[in-house]
């Protein structure tokens, strides 16, 4: 009797664990749609496609783009590396697969051993985003069937560094006695916590920088800028301390680049009643009246184009090394609806809007030349006399 | 606020959390039961009372629901460490993987990638003590923490006294250094074991707490980021005494502190104070094992 209870046991436990191994590899959406013999996928990186922004714009891209085209898509989360989905994917027959995930080499370069997938799979066009990993030294493609997409960060950095410096000087008009911000005559003060240290993070503060040197010219004063490019991704008590101390030191805008981090990085500036810029997602709503707004990535965008050209048979006609800038609605800042509900004076607030989107234009016709740290174009301080960079 | 006091007062505020996993830890460690579930306890601790604050609107609550949740936590992890003998290493692994998982899931459900309290502010936590706060660099450093901060440092006492001059202290020391003439005293000796673990999973609630409810009113997935892991450290250092390991516990605080502060003025080279209390405590854990090990050779065992 006993013996045939632990059997039992046994198998129950087995059971579950098949069932367990199973959702771990089956959080996974598809549709089923013919008509069509394209099939696309989504990789999700380590966020999962619920963050609100970077994974979430890509799988509700994909969703319009395959109901419009009517084709099968489907949007993994992967349990198991993202190597292994990739080639679960590619064996399964997709034919264009989207990977959010930072991790190439298994994809590009083979790991193990193993050849590169992209070259396991030539029929197969992988995506991928925010490096273009796919050349030799000699930076000759590798790979035809590999498509890199970049997002020009550093053009929607400038435009919140323009905008920090902005608020930051018509403050007295703008925001009333419930914010603790520290008055101009006391300091001028800018901060920027990055989550590791790497062209990625950088392309952010180096257009920042820019952005905050073109407003300080216009008003002839010089900023303090202070930085911390290693706050790492997960510790959101640590992001809260770093931004205390440049509140404390009289910054009052800190951009905050550095995933989950940032949201401590923005609870503190509600806590002090400062000001904080959040990344990837519209996370304005996260401390209503303290996210003066979000650099935005917006994955569906290219994720639509790519798609749909795929569909029109016009792929081949694309680059293999995408940049999407502000002109194409990839990147950008946000509409800054919350924040203007949170100021007083709408005119002045009306005001720095138009002087912004002037600035926007620019950029977009080239007038502004923004450096763009991710494609190794090396930033010079000196061009930026008015803004004093505390840290390096 | 000053440089030096500055730094200072995140010595405290990063101590905090450690500190009172330490001080929950000790209690286990001297039962000789490896608790390397503090990470989890004190993440569960997080995530319940910022969850249920958020739900109800009451911070109170959360308090109240953060401590029953660990103190379930633990009864969970003694009734398969103790009662079924189970692997405590493993068993630590399985809680602290599964609140970053249980954590993980909730927010997706929810939709979002934190769960933050709009109705009230981390600043209305603070506690600014009369007259105290009023002196040039003291009142800096000891006025305006939360009141679990305060509880913290009174608890040392407490622990100490608990540990040193209680029966309760005595009995599971007893019981962590030889349960067999424990048991023929007639002590219940599963009983002290599951007491040692529970006071564990109550510090870590409260560590939790204090982390996520107290300092940020906000909740992120393993925000807890290796804390409960550095107190094991801190607790082996000071060997289970409650006065070292408090001293172990805060030197990590001000490493973090001046990591944090110095930042300012060195930039990336501040980092390098985060790896001195692992130096420290690694140097301090050599030199313990070898005092064991010579100890134990010289009487032959």
């Amino acid at each position: 009797m006993k013996k045939r209870a632990s059997v039992l046991v046994m198998a129950l436990v087995l059971l579950s664990a098949l069932i367990f191994t199973g959702c771990g590899k089956s959080d996974e959406t598809s549709k089923e749609k013919k008509s069509n013999d394209l099939r696309v996928a989504v990789v999700c990186s380590d966020s999962g496609q619920n963050d609100n922004g970077y994974n979430q714009s890509a799988c509700d891209g994909i969703k319009e783009v395959a109901e419009d085209i009517g084709c099968e898509y489907k949007i993994i989360e992967p349990a198991n590396g993202v190597p292994e989905a990739l080639e679960t994917l590619a064996d399964d027959g997709y034919n264009l697969i989207f990977s959010l995930e930072y991790d190439f080499d298994a994809l590009i370069k083979g790991v193990g051993g193993t050849e590169a997938i992209a070259a396991q799979y030539p029929d197969t066009t992988f995506v991928v985003f925010n490096d273009d990993p796919n050349k030799d030294e000699d930076g000759n493609v590798l790979h035809d069937n590999v498509i890199s997409v970049l997002f020009d960060v550093h053009e929607a950095s400038y435009l919140a560094g323009y905008l920090s410096v902005q608020i930051n000087e018509n403050m007295e008009q703008l925001f009333d006695d419930s914010y603790g911000l520290t008055p101009l005559d006391t300091a001028r003060g800018i901060g920027f916590i990055g989550g590791t240290n790497s062209n990625g993070i950088l392309v952010y503060s180096y257009g920042f920088i820019e952005g905050i040197n073109k407003a300080a010219e216009e008003y002839n004063v010089t900023y303090d800028y202070y930085a911390k490019y290693d706050a790492g991704f997960t510790d959101s008590a640590l992001g809260s301390t770093v931004a205390e101390t440049f509140y404390d030191e009289g910054a009052n805008v800190v951009f905050a680049d550095a995933g989950v981090v940032g949201d401590g990085i923005t609870a503190k500036a509600k806590e002090v009643g400062k000001i904080a810029i959040q990344t990837d997602a519209n996370l304005d709503t996260q401390q209503p009246g303290h996210v003066l707004t979000s650099v935005l990535k917006i994955t569906g965008v290219p994720v639509k184009t790519i798609t749909q050209a795929y569909a029109d048979g016009k792929l081949d006609e694309m680059d293999q090394l995408q940049n999407y800038n502000l002109a194409s609605g990839a990147t950008g800042i946000t509409d800054l609806e919350e924040m203007g509900k949170h100021v007083q004076n709408q005119d002045v607030w009306e005001e720095i809007k138009s002087k912004l989107q002037t600035v926007s234009d620019q950029i977009t016709d080239e007038e502004i030349k923004v450096t763009n740290k991710q494609n190794n174009e090396e930033f010079d301080a000196a061009k930026c006399p008015n803004v004093n960079i505390k840290t390096k | 606020m000053g440089f030096i006091t500055g730094i200072l007062y995140d010595s405290v505020y990063h101590a905090i959390p450690i500190l009172l996993c330490v001080l929950g830890g000790i209690f286990a460690y001297k039962a000789n039961v490896l608790n390397i579930a503090l990470e989890g306890m004190m993440l569960a601790g997080a995530f319940v009372s910022v969850l249920v604050s958020f739900k109800t609107e009451n911070v109170m609550l959360g308090y109240i629901a953060a401590v029953v949740t660990c103190l379930a936590i633990g009864l969970i992890f003694a009734f398969f460490g103790v009662s079924c003998k189970g692997n405590v290493i493993v068993i630590g692994l399985a809680v602290n993987m599964s609140i970053v998982a249980i954590a993980g899931f909730v927010l997706q459900l929810m939709n979002s990638a934190n769960i933050k309290l709009g109705f009230t502010n981390a600043a209305d936590f603070k506690i600014h003590i009369p007259i105290i706060k009023n002196i040039p660099i003291l009142g800096g450093i000891i006025s305006g923490h939360t009141i679990i901060t305060y509880i913290t440092f009174v608890s040392i006492v407490l622990v100490w006294i608990l540990m040193y001059r209680t029966k309760f202290g005595i009995y599971v020391r007893v019981v962590g250094e030889n349960e067999d003439s424990a048991k023929s005293l007639g002590l219940n000796t599963n009983k002290y074991r599951y007491l040692a673990i529970l006071l564990g999973s109550f510090f870590c609630a409260l560590a939790g707490i204090n982390l996520a409810l107290e300092r940020m009113t906000i909740f992120t997935n393993s925000m807890t980021a290796g804390r409960g892991f550095i107190a094991i450290a801190a607790i082996y250092c000071g060997r289970g005494d409650p006065l070292s390991c408090t001293f172990y516990a805060l030197i990590f605080g001000l490493a973090r502190a001046l990591s944090v502060n110095l930042s300012l003025y060195a930039g990336a080279a501040a980092a390098v104070f985060d790896v001195i209390p692992y130096v420290v405590m690694s140097i301090v854990l050599t030199v313990v094992s070898v005092i064991k090990y010579r100890n134990s050779r010289v009487r032959g065992m």
